[in-house]
């Protein structure tokens, strides 16, 4: 009787031991290409290793930094852009800015690379103010020969669109951001009448979004990405040119790139930069808006998981807890860029012959000389006239 | 109490140790679980004048809805092409899956422009109909250029293959941005 007893209490140990351990395994939900994007990192950084950043960044090389404005969506109903304001019913002029960062040795790098798609400017009849990076770059007194690095924020047609401008810089990429496309791209849309869809997600004819539900692509994980878009990323990679990246990662030391899984795209990333006003944070669109940084706030969450922008947004006051704080993060579609409401921006100037987009001197590194002319030029965005761009389509 | 004598007896013990030790790993186990955390791994301006687009024609229209799901078809295959050759290049992918992908693409491809060459575009849109089947027909010759790695095993055919697939995807963009103004929205 005992030794039966012994049998099973054995054999019930060793089960339960199998069973138990097993669990395991999935907790630390060990990387791999089958698992369904609901299980993929989470970026979680702490407080405690954003912190050894701004100190190890803080011992490296004082950088220069600008934006420009690639363009500028016109008249965008308040509310699509940020739900929380959406009673207030007005519409705002939304800025695609692009981030320029100069090291001590000259070298330049691109936060974002702005738009390409000219057919847009010309056939979405509320966009302005398009002008080719390379040429704003130019007229604010930067070499674009000099660009050796982009880093992708996220790789949106609107802000990763002039990749080819410049085939001998590296870009940067999360490869979390290449997954979900391809991840989506497989996505079955027979039994769910499409709710996820990466292609064919308007009527051809009237442009309405199909659904269920209505603004579908809006709605939709992976809408926004251009085989075009895609191409040139590859080419990148075929060329050696690309650095497919997995996480946090330290470019150089006083640039480093932080993950923002789901703050606005499944592989979008922050970029910190060490510089004299402390660390300045670039978010591409998971920092949408400035004001929705500061006030706490969601902005742009078409795609997003509104807890990680949240937690992108901590990354931005920790990184920049010791100067400036919140206002040190850099926004790329805040409505008051440019203007004194928001601080950072507020060194600002027309772009000569840069069809009515701006550019902002965010702040320069010891010894440089302003690029803002003096007095800058403000033409009041009132008052210019933007004119569409040579391109290939005639209407 | 009699109960306890005949149960304390040194097998019971040793269970009972074995036990212990048992739940010590499992705590241990789950211990480790639950601490595992991921790795760190306004202005305005007026907006340019531009002519309105005139409206589509019932032949038109037709057209371009026919040419819309193919349209799908080609950049849905396109894309898991170019994503293919990253994962491969990031060893995310393998050489079989990736062959896999390439040869289904190109199977779309050619699909596609039968599929194209079946439809009679009206003529205010014959030049771009024109335009999109070169643009399949690159596509198609981009990714026989990339088969040949999987029968010589060199991966500069991926190199060679891409301007081409560069070019086509250029054009369905401009094309498209002609058929399907609005296939964009902004994010």
């Amino acid at each position: 009787m005992s030794r039966t007893l012994m049998r099973v209490v054995m054999m019930s140990v060793f089960l339960f031991v199998v069973g138990g351990l097993g669990p395991v395994d999935v907790l630390d939900a060990k990387p791999n290409n089958k698992r369904p994007p609901q299980v993929l990192p989470s970026g979680f950084e702490s407080t405690d290793s954003l912190l050894r950043d701004v100190e190890r960044a803080e011992k490296g090389p004082l950088h220069s930094a600008w934006i420009v404005e690639s363009s500028r969506f016109m008249g965008v109903p308040f509310g699509a852009f940020m739900p929380d304001k959406a009673g207030l019913n007005t519409t705002v002029d939304l800025p695609v800015n692009v981030g320029i960062i100069e090291d001590p040795d000259g070298n330049l790098t691109l936060y974002d690379s702005g738009w390409k798609q000219l057919a847009y400017i010309f056939d979405w009849n509320t966009s302005c103010c398009w002008k080719g990076i390379r040429d704003q770059m130019t007229a604010i007194g930067l070499d674009p020969e000099k660009v050796t690095r982009i880093v992708l924020g996220h790789a949106h047609w609107d802000h990763s669109g002039q990749l080819s401008e410049f085939p001998d810089a590296v870009a940067y990429i999360q490869k979390e951001e290449l997954k979900q496309i391809d991840f989506f791209l497989n996505y079955p849309v027979d039994f769910n009448a499409g709710h996820i869809r990466a292609v064919n997600t308007v009527d051809p004819i009237t442009g309405a979004q199909v659904g269920p539900p209505q603004q579908a692509c809006a709605r939709t994980p992976v809408c926004g990405y251009p085989p075009q878009t895609v191409q040139e990323i590859l080419g990148k990679v075929l060329g050696g040119k690309a650095r497919i990246i997995d996480g946090r990662h330290e470019i150089n030391r006083g640039l480093v790139i932080h993950p923002a899984f789901r703050g606005h795209t499944y592989g979008s990333q922050l970029l910190q930069v060490n510089t004299r006003r402390g660390q300045l944070v670039f978010g591409s669109d998971t920092y949408s808006s400035w004001t929705g940084i500061r006030d706490w706030l969601v902005a742009n969450i078409q795609q997003t998981d509104t807890v990680q922008q949240f937690l992108a947004y901590e990354k931005c006051y920790v990184l920049a807890s010791r100067l400036n704080s919140f206002n040190n993060c850099v926004a790329a579609h805040e409505p008051t860029s440019y203007t004194p409401d928001y601080p950072l921006t507020s060194n600002w100037w027309t772009i000569p012959g840069g069809n009515c987009s701006r550019a902002a001197e965010l702040i320069l590194a010891p010894g440089k000389t302003t690029h803002v002319p003096s007095p800058p030029p403000r033409t009041p965005p009132a008052t210019c006239v933007s004119t569409v761009p040579p391109h290939t389509i005639s209407p | 109490m009699s109960e306890w004598r005949v149960r304390l007896t040194p097998r019971i013990i040793v269970v009972s140790i074995a036990g212990l030790i048992v739940l010590g790993v499992l705590t241990l186990a789950g211990s480790r679980a639950l601490t595992t955390t991921p790795a760190p791994a306004t202005a305005s301006a007026k907006p340019a004048t531009r002519p309105e687009r005139p409206p589509v024609s019932a032949a038109e229209e037709a057209y371009v809805r026919a040419m819309w799901p193919i349209h799908g078809d080609v950049q849905r295959d396109l894309m898991r092409a170019s994503l293919g050759q990253i994962l491969y290049k990031t060893d995310d992918l393998t050489r079989a899956e990736l062959q896999a992908r390439m040869e289904r693409a190109l199977a779309t491809y050619r699909s596609a422009e039968t599929r194209i060459r079946a439809l009679q575009p009206p003529e205010s849109m014959r030049k771009d109909h024109e335009e999109y089947l070169a643009a399949v027909r690159l596509f198609q010759e981009s990714a026989v250029e990339a088969n040949k790695m999987f029968k010589d095993g060199k991966e500069d055919h991926l190199l060679a293959a891409y301007p081409k697939s560069q070019e086509g995807s250029d054009k369905i963009r401009e094309v498209g941005g002609k058929f399907w103004p609005n296939e964009f929205p902004p994010n």
